[in-house]
């Protein structure tokens, strides 16, 4: 961009494509999961077995077990291939270096005075929050899937309990993230922001 | 032998579709449209990707008889009512593409090789329990008969009895893939938690297994058939939708 002498007045935000395709695929993907797994949950809720809570039909994707577990292996395709080219771009692009929380964001955080130095700080961290809890979710769910070929995962978590527990916590801790990570781009940002992560 | 029942593939469907209105779940056809396209779209790939991961010779793990989880085993059957087998006049069958076809007494099947295992019986349902099951390896009594080389599934037949809904009696089935029933910790089970095998987990033989989900194995086997390809009907649940390799 040229020096203007009729600075002052921000750009709006741009996005690169692969990023948003990311982001909309990650999306989709990500509820598809949750309400497939879900209706799995239901089969034999990990809280209380068949006598324990079950989640309201609006949640559910899948209409029966099998249904919830089709919808659930298809989008873990989905899900996974696209957090791993994620991982490529990232990657490749150098954009790992810049892109995650640092040293210097956990400073702002704990003692920063610049209200908007410090909101910025914290959407990092959330952002950079994401990928483990991402991840659990694909090695849990990988070792509930194939608990004989990949029996390192199951070995990892101890019991089988423990494992259908942590896997499910990936829910409630993706969707806090997802409501922090909105309100954190709407203060940082504003909507201009939050628009071109999704269109132009 | 009684051959697979036949029949086609638009009376499949429209028979599982049935059966799930009438289970009472409710739904519009759009959304089973919906799951029958990713099934199509995903299950081969996942088929393909479970059969890469899959070893005959990987064992599942082990556990100690401490860990036996006896509450936990949860009995989970196709109709309300148990079959009850007279051990005395039972008889195993095993025929279909084999050199030498037998039929078995509970008394010729328990001087066959006998293993002992506890492993993690998982059920499509989520749950899990730790469970000892002692019997015959399937292995060995594939030794004895001889599959011919053109064989590449198990077909299992149960006396558990069902009606469609217009009252016709059919029977429990299933269908193994050959290699899942070489892996030695596959057994034609008799005996649960070091006692004689109850009869509603399936006396007085039942397929036990770490490497494939609950629903795949079948309870009150009375006939095994060697097959060349998978029959039209391959399995109970899978005839309703569920995954036919159902690995874990």
């Amino acid at each position: 961009m040229t020096a203007n002498a009729m600075p002052r007045k921000a750009a709006a935000p741009k996005q690169a494509l692969a990023a948003k395709i990311f982001h909309w695929v990650n999306l989709v993907s990500l509820f598809a999961m949750m309400g497939s797994g879900l209706q799995i949950y239901n089969a034999n809720p990990v809280f209380g077995g068949r006598a324990g809570y079950h989640f309201p039909d609006f949640l559910l994707l899948g209409g029966w077990l099998a249904g919830g577990r089709h919808w659930h292996f298809f989008f873990m395709w989905v899900f996974g291939l696209n957090l791993l080219w994620y991982g490529i771009y990232v990657f490749a692009t150098r954009r790992w270096k810049n892109r995650y929380v640092a040293s210097n964001d956990i400073e702002a955080i704990r003692k920063g005075r610049n209200p908007k130095r410090r909101n910025y700080a914290i959407h990092r961290l959330i952002y950079t929050a994401f990928i483990p809890v991402l991840l659990l979710a694909l090695l849990t769910g990988l070792g509930m899937y194939k608990p004989v070929q990949f029996a390192w995962i199951a070995n990892l978590f101890g019991t089988w309990e423990t494992l259908r527990i942590v896997h499910f916590t990936t829910i409630p801790s993706v969707l806090a993230l997802m409501v922090a990570h909105s309100l954190l781009a709407l203060n940082v940002g504003d909507w201009k922001l939050v628009r071109s992560m999704f269109a132009s | 032998m009684h051959s697979p029942i036949r029949i086609g593939r638009r009376k499949l469907i429209q028979l599982s579709g049935l059966s799930l209105l009438l289970a009472g779940c409710g739904r519009g056809t759009w959304q089973t449209q919906i799951e029958q396209a990713l099934y199509r779209a995903s299950d081969p790939l996942n088929q393909s990707f479970e059969q890469l991961l899959f070893s005959s010779q990987r064992l599942a793990r082990e556990y100690k008889p401490s860990e036996i989880q006896a509450q936990q085993l949860l009995i989970n059957t196709a109709e309300d009512s148990t079959p009850m087998i007279d051990p005395a006049t039972y008889r195993l069958k095993v025929g279909g593409l084999v050199e030498k076809p037998v039929e078995l007494s509970l008394e010729d099947i328990r001087k066959l090789p006998y293993r002992s295992e506890i492993i993690n019986h998982v059920c499509v349902e989520g749950w899990a329990a730790i469970v000892q099951w002692g019997g015959l390896p399937l292995v060995d009594l594939l030794k004895v008969v001889q599959p011919k080389p053109e064989a590449r599934y198990v077909f299992f037949r149960s006396v558990e009895g069902l009606s469609d809904p217009s009252g016709n009696a059919y029977g429990f089935y299933e269908t193994w893939d050959l290699a899942s029933c070489v892996h030695p910790q596959t057994l034609l089970a008799y005996e649960k938690n070091n006692s004689p095998l109850p009869a509603e987990n399936g006396a007085p033989i039942r397929l036990a297994s770490p490497i494939k989900l609950g629903y795949k194995q079948i309870k009150w086997v009375t006939e095994i058939a060697l097959l060349a390809t998978l029959p039209e009907k391959v399995g109970y649940w899978i005839d309703f939708g569920y995954e036919f390799y159902g690995g874990l």
